[in-house]
């Protein structure tokens, strides 16, 4: 039966908190008076709707390397140990049983299980990990995240193609149940980095039925031709349209798996994405325009919600080009930025003014207060840096990927710069996120805006960064004391000691200044009622397989 | 002696740039849209050099969002008064307005004084010439009207930004204080293709007129016929089509800006602030409503004039 997108009761803008409020009981509640939203029908069918920022690169865990592609990632395939649905510091079995450790963390066995089936059928096997390891780390691949395996020994070799044999990488398969990891040093932490999408299987025979092992874009990621491992398989996949998994029914665990399937829908602007899940299409956004929050804040029962987020805003200066090669100019550029007033009035999600670049974690680490608002240290530091006024600093640019929010606090920040510096000359400048990313990556900027988000929940998914050389450092920023504490780091297994350790690193970065932290993010997004199980996450990983749908205006007590 | 135009009987002698003018200010509607026009031109260029009007880039983010005719004191402790009231940074709308102004009319009218001087000379070329190179002439501008006029723009501008430390570029950079100037350039040399057709259509009539041949008989060379006979005769339908450019060139640049070759924030075009405003309707109209009115009010002021002209410029409308 045909059926409009959309139910539009409202004309598509409001004008006060009062007409939005309306627009949403009359969407979220009373469903029975009209036709049905799209997100009753999916609730009803049990599919969930999700805003997925842009359209993914690729469906390929080798590939990928964004936080919305990884999204679509988790639900196609399972790692050797999965994500918790309430804490992603707490480990969950995936397609290893159990795992042991040495006594130092520094050699890892994963038990694989019995049951676990690819979307085919076929046994996911200790091989088939072996044989993804090799394919991310080969040198031909390109992956972008190769190097979150450099924790297993000899990869960086193999990775840069200083080595050529793989046998001699850390990984081995002891029959077809059994995978070996031994480890450059001890890491207790290692099953919460093998949860990240770079860890991921691939399925061997559908990679080399359309090419051969480091043939990026092959045809095996199209509908009917993927092959996955997860609670989910692809089924269809539209550019700019959606990407539909649905349940795998060889999953080893099927019968615990709650949806049905999810859409994944890439919705880029923040403003197209509110008024999508205003109207019933989604059932969870991927952002926020800043500008509702407030509004949004204010009504009873808010889908919005806002929740730390173990990410860092910063800024990257050039250190190899004038006039951010200076370290007394970057310091007096960190100073004269008063965190609070952005986070207060431009990003408005309740994010921390941070005060170095690791967000702090409960009970875990807590990064030094290094960084403050402090114009009269910032122009003693101008000075220093040999600017008698900010009139004679010669011009440079922030270079900002194309987005509202990033346009408002590099103005924002522009502004301060030129009152408590009297910085006249400073431009910004947007791209497209692709050019944007290559700019970047090719050191043809002065300043550029940045986000870190962690990749498992541990200081080190930060700081590791800008050790020398890392793929990520993208400032031409090098330290070999920096270096040094980072290598010492790696080799304690006490964790007070490494986190000691990895804080006097922090505050080597901190004074080197090649980065301007601003703000430790908070996660700020819509979430229809309808959707159960859904908790609070700081590394927003959240394993679909346990979210339910139950429509809410029936009767469904919230 | 007598020039070929005084009239020899004893009725005095009217040129057409007054009757033209005599007919426009019969047509109340143009005549106000040039009223109009002037005042915006005038508040935009010198309103902002009074003192008191604040700087359209000072942020004040404590100030967001606030209504028109707000004043509020800022945590600096800055009195501030807001006219049109403030955006997401608390910058004051009023003199974005005006700065922005500032902006969108300098590359409306210079852009069409570029494709006018190129549009003008090459269609007059063509017409006047004739033959086979009137043919080749006109193919190219088929061919470059064929062409995707944003791709082209980005290649222009591209070229030139990568060409930054080259001295006319450099000296272009610092008359404008911007890379503001390639707008005007790239927009101007793709919008003179309509400008030339038009001229050559109007030149390709003129020629075979007596005047012309009188001229040619008198042995002017063929630059002074060119430019002091035939294209002074197409002035009429040119000044109508560049009062229609100016709108259409001011509509680019907001498009332009809107994907990020325009103007450069902080800085502001209307197209920028409309933008801009659009995306915070909802929280804000404000943001929307005034640049939009007075962009659209400039628009079509200058469209009803462009009208206006047309009609008071035409030669055969009646002279009562």
């Amino acid at each position: 039966m045909p059926r409009p997108l959309q139910d539009q009761t409202l004309p598509g803008w409001f004008s006060n908190p009062v007409r939005l409020a309306v627009g949403l009981v009359l969407a979220l509640h009373l469903s029975s008076c009209r036709e049905e939203t799209r997100v009753e029908r999916a609730t009803r069918e049990k599919i969930l709707l999700l805003g997925n920022g842009a359209e993914p690169k690729a469906l390929d865990p080798h590939l990928v390397s964004s936080v919305g592609d990884s999204n679509i990632l988790r639900a196609l395939f399972e790692g050797l140990v999965t994500y918790h649905p309430e804490n992603d510091s707490l480990n969950e079995p995936g397609v290893a049983e159990r795992w042991e450790s040495n006594a130092d963390f520094s050699e890892w066995r994963f038990y694989l299980r019995d049951d676990a089936r690819w979307s085919n059928g076929d046994p996911v096997t200790a091989q088939d990990f072996v044989y993804s390891y090799q394919r991310i780390l080969h040198p031909e691949m390109g992956s972008p995240y190769a190097s979150m395996l450099y924790f297993l020994k000899n990869a960086e070799a193999f990775n840069r193609g200083d080595l050529k044999d793989f046998a001699e990488v850390g990984v081995k398969a002891e029959g077809e149940r059994v995978l070996v990891c031994t480890l450059v040093g001890p890491a207790p932490f290692f099953p919460d980095v093998v949860k990240h999408t770079s860890w991921l299987p691939v399925h061997r025979g559908t990679i080399e039925k359309f090419g051969k092992m480091t043939d990026p874009y092959t045809p095996w990621q199209k509908p009917g031709n993927h092959v996955s491992n997860g609670a989910f398989m692809l089924t269809d996949w539209r550019i700019n349209a959606h990407v539909k998994v649905r349940k795998n029914p060889h999953y080893w665990d099927a019968a615990n798996v709650k949806p049905n399937g999810i859409d994944f829908l890439p919705l880029e602007s923040p403003f197209t994405e509110e008024k999508a899940f205003r109207n019933g299409l989604i059932h969870l956004s991927y952002s926020m325009p800043e500008s509702l929050i407030g509004e949004y804040k204010a009504l009873p029962d808010s889908p919005l919600h806002i929740e730390t987020y173990a990410g860092s805003y910063f800024y990257r200066c050039n250190v190899t080009k004038k006039p951010t090669d200076n370290a007394d100019f970057r310091r007096a550029l960190a100073y004269a930025i008063d965190r609070e007033v952005i986070v207060k009035y431009v990003t408005l999600g309740g994010q921390t003014p941070a005060t170095a670049f690791t967000p702090p974690s409960e009970g875990g680490y807590q990064p030094p207060k290094v960084i403050s608002f402090d114009p009269a240290k910032a122009r003693e530091y101008l000075r220093k840096a040999g600017y008698a006024s900010g009139a004679e600093v010669p011009e440079f640019t922030i270079l900002i990927n194309t987005l509202e929010s990033h346009r408002n606090i590099a103005m924002a920040i522009q502004d301060m710069w030129k009152k408590n510096l009297g910085i006249e000359k400073v431009k910004i400048e947007n791209q497209e996120w692709k050019v944007f990313q290559q700019t970047t990556q090719d050191l043809n900027y002065d300043v550029s805006r940045a986000g870190w988000i962690g990749d498992y929940v541990d200081p080190n998914t930060f700081l590791g960064i800008w050790v020398t050389g890392d793929s990520n450092n993208y400032t031409g920023w090098s330290n070999p004391d920096y270096d040094r504490l980072m290598r010492e780091s790696s080799h304690l297994s006490d964790p007070a000691a490494r986190y000691a350790k990895l804080a006097e690193a922090e505050t080597v970065l901190m004074d080197g200044m090649p980065i301007l932290p601003l703000y430790w993010y908070t996660r700020v997004y819509l979430l229809h009622p309808d959707v159960r199980n859904w908790h609070p996450l700081l590394l927003d990983n959240h394993p679909y397989k346990h979210i339910d749908l139950i429509p809410s205006g029936e009767g469904g007590s919230l | 002696m007598s020039t070929p135009y005084s009239s020899s009987s004893g009725e005095k002698g009217s040129s057409l740039g007054r009757d033209a003018w005599l007919r426009l200010k019969k047509n109340r509607l143009a005549l106000a849209s040039l009223g109009f026009i002037v005042l915006v031109i005038v508040a935009c260029f010198l309103v902002p050099l009074l003192p008191g009007i604040p700087d359209p880039n000072a942020t004040h983010p404590d100030l967001q969002f606030l209504g028109a005719g707000s004043s509020a004191r800022s945590m600096e402790g800055r009195d501030v008064f807001y006219l049109f009231g403030s955006d997401q940074l608390g910058r004051d709308i009023f003199s974005r307005v005006l700065y922005g102004g500032r902006v969108s009319l300098t590359v409306g009218f210079l852009a069409t004084f570029v494709s006018l001087t190129i549009g003008v000379v090459y269609g007059a070329f063509s017409g006047y010439v004739g033959g086979r190179t009137d043919v080749v002439m006109m193919r190219v501008v088929d061919i470059l009207y064929a062409l995707p006029f944003i791709v082209i723009v980005i290649i222009l501008s591209t070229y030139v930004s990568a060409m930054e430390d080259w001295k006319p570029v450099k000296f272009l950079n610092e008359l404008f204080g911007s890379s503001l100037w390639l707008l005007f350039v790239c927009i101007g040399a793709v919008e003179w293709l309509t400008m030339s057709r038009i001229v050559r259509g109007q030149v390709l009539s003129l020629k075979r007129q007596e005047f012309i041949d009188a001229a040619r008989s008198l042995g002017l060379s063929q630059t002074r016929i060119l430019f002091r006979h035939l294209i002074p005769n197409t002035l009429g339908p040119v000044i109508v089509y560049t009062t229609l450019t100016v709108p259409a060139v001011m509509r680019l640049e907001a498009i332009l800006s809107f994907l990020g070759l325009g103007v450069q924030p902080p800085d502001a075009s209307w197209g920028s602030l409309i933008k801009e405003g659009a995306d915070l309707m909802a929280s804000d109209p404000g943001l929307l409503v005034y640049p939009a009115i007075i962009f659209g009010a400039t628009l079509f002021s200058l469209n009803f004039l462009g009208d206006g002209l047309r009609d008071a410029l035409d030669p055969k409308s009646s002279k009562d």
